[in-house]
């Protein structure tokens, strides 16, 4: 059950008025005509005045605040500025068609360079950090400058490339657009099933805006139908549900059509101008990074992707000097947030781009001059941004591209460009990483800790409570490994309890690959506590001493057993010892243990990618892949075999098709907000199975539960750069702009070939 | 404010649902309504046309209790086939498999299963869409459309039926019954060959030919081109270079060179710019009679 696909007796349908412009004052509001209708409405004068920031990962120190839940200044075309509720969808609709609005409409910027220019129009004129209100000057919502070593390394390199680039502004596409249902209760609460990646965060958000007293508020775990960092932040759907519930005193439910769904988050387009420095030993000397994200009308994360992205950049390869300047720059579009490797897949694209080009000039391989820089086991790692640091105890980079390599036959592949037919082919390799969890030694700027609570029922079976959503991607069936494995059962005496924030303890949230690193090590962590107490409670029954008896499964039987080794009739099954608990009165076995991962330890993925371009049409098609990935121990190989086929989808559809441009004209999206004009490849468009590889390099995570790390964003953060690599190949022509459109293609080779 | 207004999930105007049992009480029904009335006929172009209130009929004219409109019939002249034949059974049907894989082809090519499922030939032709993948293959099997109307029963060529810029050959109270689609000729190879971004998308570019050779030269060749002007054409330069020649690689190449000034792709058209429609008709051109040179080669 999806939050989509729910309801409620006496439910009203709740639809959003949404702005007609990308910059205006809402002068006047008449709702006469929805309410004649028999509609409930609401407008931005009827919600709490909060100023808040949707996303409660970071601390407030890092967490800048720029959102109402409805506002009369709207900032984008399909903007929130009020809402109706009817009996069914269609009355809703119709009242929301009869609300009539005046605007004063005001400059609009639709680019984050053209945005920072003295005349554009102020977008936000004040924004909070806390308790201080800042002012903001050029557009610029935040910044962040970090400069590490000395410049003469860069100074002095034998080789400097320096480049523009601009990625594309991508729509996440998930399956299930976002959904809320609000049910008010009779104490004053709510209750709350919704499209979310965190229950908890959701919970304190709405306590933020609402005053509803914490423990009133309960918001419940219902099947996400895919995210991809969509719902990190709590979505504008659900805290206008929840202000429509409150006023008409029934159960609200909305659900975003795709239309407005689309125009209600997407990635951050990012534009870099990167150099980089080598020296004619092979190694890198430094680089200079300027960063300009347009973070669209609000802030989500925007300060903590600063940090991430100079910590993506930086974590790549070893730099002997870094300079970095970060701007996130307000624009008059549908506000950014976290996608699926979190700033991470672009500038991957960009670095795994240039090393390409610097390898050429210093006329190494591209493979060997990756290997001869990469950052792998014992460097300092900071990935996840300045503020969470730890050292790297695992890294499986030189099995990936060796094994790769080998299984290509790399360094035997036909000479790039040499090709002048219509059908051109080229290899190309990239690598990356993504961070498991933002966990480290010292506290930083990120939450990141979850827990779980597991106890043994009456037969011997077990419950597992954890407030961490799954999104799909079997990161509770990973959980139930876990706890399956520690206690020595099989994976089916593991029950998942349905839960919520009344019966949960806190979790921040399932972002940043940390569900089966961190979530998991929750759930080690509480199958271990349970286990210490089935031994003490069996050493009890069996007159053995805890620490000496051993756990063993009985296939024959079905039932584990806890017995005295060698030591004949000392052994009793789990039913056995969680009955003589229950009849002796020494309790339940169980545990509920919060739990923080010492370190964000890095996934490491590599791609090797082969291409064909019909120089006729300008598209490209893949012909073969070969992906290593090191995620530790595999904890469900199928499943991670799946996340690198996802990552291959995402990634070439990043590559080759998607992005949202705006018409300065309307204002509003060039594709209307269709899905039927925003493409994304089918099975069809892919490869065939067998010539897609994924293999798993042998490494282990001491850190990690059984010794596993995540993998759902390394998956994806390689493939831009990969992709592009190889139609260079191919073709002879690099590209700067993502996506590599067909039109594009043609257009460059009319360019290099007429 | 159509921000507020345009959607793919609600249809929130209210209309009139009617479901004539003959052709005589359709058009009644149309010649009452006018303007007014629209047909539905599998519903996948005009349901989101509705959602996204780029219709807005006060009637909505669903044939589907007509009897026969859904026909595929084998006749001695080629096949007849009703205008609400689903396209998924034009895609699957033996006959038209054997006989006329072009028409199989084309129809495979259309959006997903489900689509097919749902949407008509007739629906496809009659949407008026410059990109639609049944219009090319009746356009170079020269498919004769059958209308029904005040008057009774008429016929049309395809190629007078499309007029352009989304408009078609009816008038008040008329519309599409099914189409005669003739066999190509003995010994024919054709071929369908499409681009959009993805294998879902509506076509940038579509391409049919029909090609026969005869003492090693061409003797019959027809191609016509879909979504590269404002309605679909024939390639009648690229045509008249053929008959007659060898079908060598150069023949081909001097050929496909007469697409560009066949075709007349709109500025405003937002999906590519005209110069990729032109240099893509081109290639599937040459894509299009190759393959079809190819198969009427295996013809012994």
């Amino acid at each position: 059950m999806f939050a989509s696909d729910m309801s409620l007796p006496n439910m009203l349908y709740g639809r959003v008025l949404k702005s007609a412009h990308s910059h205006a004052r809402v002068k006047a509001m008449d709702v006469a005509g929805a309410e004649a209708m028999g509609a409930v409405t609401l407008t931005p004068d009827e919600v709490p005045d909060v100023v808040y920031c949707p996303r409660l990962v970071s601390i407030p120190e890092a967490t800048y605040r720029d959102w109402r839940v409805l506002t009369d200044k709207p900032r984008y075309v399909g903007e929130p500025i009020g809402a109706v509720a009817a009996e069914s969808e269609e009355e809703a609709q119709r009242a929301l068609e009869a609300v009539e609005v005046e605007y004063e409409v005001l400059g609009a910027s639709f680019d984050a360079l053209d945005a920072m220019r003295p005349e554009a129009e102020a977008i936000h004129e004040r924004i909070y950090l806390e308790d201080d209100l800042l002012d903001v000057e050029s557009n610029v919502g935040c910044a962040l400058d970090i400069t590490e070593g000395d410049p003469k390394a860069l100074e002095d390199a034998d080789v400097v490339i320096e480049r523009t680039y601009r990625t594309n502004r991508r729509y996440h596409n998930q399956l299930e657009p976002k959904s809320v249902l609000v049910r008010p209760e009779p104490d004053g609460g709510v209750s709350i099933w919704s499209t979310t990646q965190t229950i908890h965060n959701t919970r304190l958000l709405i306590h933020d805006i609402y005053g509803i007293p914490v423990g009133k508020i309960r918001v419940y775990k219902v099947a996400l139908g895919g995210s991809f960092g969509s719902s990190i932040h709590v979505n504008p759907v659900v805290n206008i549900a929840v202000g429509l519930a409150l006023k008409s005193g029934r159960p609200v439910k909305m659900s975003y059509t795709r239309e407005e769904d689309i125009r209600d988050h997407c990635s951050y387009q990012m534009i870099f101008k990167l150099k980089l420095g080598a020296n004619r030993d092979g190694k890198l000397a430094g680089g200079r990074l300027e960063a300009y994200l347009d973070i669209g009308a609000h802030q989500i994360q925007a300060y903590p992707l600063l940090g991430c992205v100079v910590g993506w950049w930086v974590s790549l390869y070893k730099l002997p000097y870094v300079e970095y300047t970060g701007k996130a720059v307000y624009t008059n579009k549908v506000p950014s947030c976290a996608f699926r490797g979190y700033g991470n897949p672009q500038i991957t694209w960009v670095v795994e781009t240039m090393m390409d080009e610097l390898a050429g000039e210093l006329g190494v391989d591209p493979l060997d001059f990756r290997l001869n820089n990469y950052i792998g086991e014992g460097d300092l790692f900071w990935g996840q941004g300045p503020s969470v640091k730890s050292i790297i105890r695992s890294c499986g980079v030189e099995e990936i591209l060796t094994k790769g390599a080998e299984m290509v036959d790399w360094y035997n592949r036909p000479k790039a460009g040499a090709q002048t037919g219509r059908f051109r082919r080229g290899w190309g390799v990239g690598r990356g990483y993504h961070t498991s969890s933002a966990g480290a030694p010292v506290p930083s700027s990120i939450v990141d800790f979850g827990g779980a609570m597991l106890k043994m029922n009456e037969d011997g079976t077990f419950d597992y409570v954890s407030a961490l959503m799954d999104h799909g991607c079997g990161t509770q069936d990973a959980h139930v490994k876990i706890v399956a494995e520690e206690l020595c059962v099989p994976v089916e005496k593991v029950n998942i309890i349905k839960a919520d924030t009344g019966t949960t303890i806190y979790d921040v949230c399932t972002h940043a690959s940390r569900g089966v690193y961190s979530g998991g090590g929750a759930a080690l962590k509480v199958a271990g506590k349970v286990k210490t107490q089935i031994r003490e409670f069996a050493g009890r029954i069996l007159d053995a001493y805890p620490h000496a008896v051993r756990i063993r499964y009985d296939e024959e039987g079905d039932r584990t057993v806890v017995y005295a080794e060698g030591i004949e009739g000392r052994e009793v099954t789990y039913r056995e010892v969680a009955e003589t608990a229950r009849h002796k009165n020494w309790g339940t076995v169980s545990a509920l243990e919060s739990y923080r991962q010492p370190s964000c330890p890095p996934h490491f993925t590599g791609y090797f990618i082969e291409v064909e371009v019909d120089t006729w049409t300008g598209k490209v098609k893949p012909l073969r892949v070969v992906a290593g990935a090191d995620i530790g121990t595999v904890i469900n190989p199928l499943l991670a075999a799946g996340q690198v086929h996802g990552g291959m989808a995402q990634g070439w559809s990043m590559s080759l098709l998607e992005d949202t441009p705006y018409d300065p004209e309307t204002g509003d999206l060039v594709n209307g907000g269709s899905i039927a004009n925003y493409k994304v490849p089918t099975s069809n468009d892919l490869l065939d199975l067998d010539d897609f590889t994924v293999f798993f390099a042998d490494t282990y995570e001491p850190t990690g539960p059984f010794g596993a790390k995540g993998l759902g964003e390394g998956a994806l953060n390689p493939v831009a750069g990969t992709v592009a690599n190889a139609i260079q190949d191919a073709l002879g022509v690099r590209f700067f702009e993502l996506p590599i459109t067909p039109i594009k293609v043609l257009e460059a080779l009319r360019e290099k070939e007429g | 404010m159509t921000i507020n207004k345009v959607n793919t999930h609600i249809v929130p105007i209210e209309f009139e649902y009617h479901a004539p049992g003959s052709l005589d009480e359709a058009v009644g029904l149309l010649e009452r309504y006018g303007e007014e009335a629209q047909i539905l006929a599998g519903g996948t172009d005009l349901i989101p046309q509705m959602k996204q209130r780029k219709a807005e009929p006060k009637h909505v004219v669903n044939i589907k209790r007509i009897p026969g409109l859904a026909c595929i019939e084998e006749t001695p002249d080629g096949f007849r086939i009703g205008a609400l034949a689903k396209l998924r059974a034009v895609e699957l049907s033996p006959q038209i498999k054997e006989k006329i894989p072009l028409l199989s082809e084309a129809a495979q090519s259309i959006g997903s299963v489900q689509i097919r499922n749902l949407g008509t030939i007739g629906g496809n032709i009659c949407n008026a869409s410059p990109s639609a993948d049944m219009a090319t293959p009746l356009l170079v099997l020269d498919a004769t459309v059958h209308i029904y109307g005040r008057d009774g029963a008429k016929t049309c060529s395809i190629a007078e039926f499309f007029q352009g810029g989304g408009d078609i050959n009816l008038g008040r109270g008329e519309f599409v019954t099914g189409f005669t689609v003739p066999f190509p000729p003995v010994g024919a190879g054709s071929a369908f060959e499409k681009v959009g971004w993805t294998t879902f998308d509506i076509a940038t570019v579509n391409v049919a030919a029909v090609v026969t050779l005869k003492g090693g030269k061409i003797d019959h060749c027809s191609i016509a081109l879909g979504a590269c002007s404002p309605a679909p054409v024939r390639g009648v330069l690229a045509e008249a270079a053929l008959i007659g020649k060898e079908p060598s690689a150069e023949a081909l190449e001097e050929a496909v060179e007469f697409i560009a000034a066949c075709v007349e792709p709109r500025e405003r058209w937002r999906r590519a710019p005209p110069e990729y429609r032109r240099r893509s008709s081109k290639a599937l051109a040459m894509d299009a009679l190759s393959r079809a040179i190819e198969r009427a080669r295996r013809f012994p």
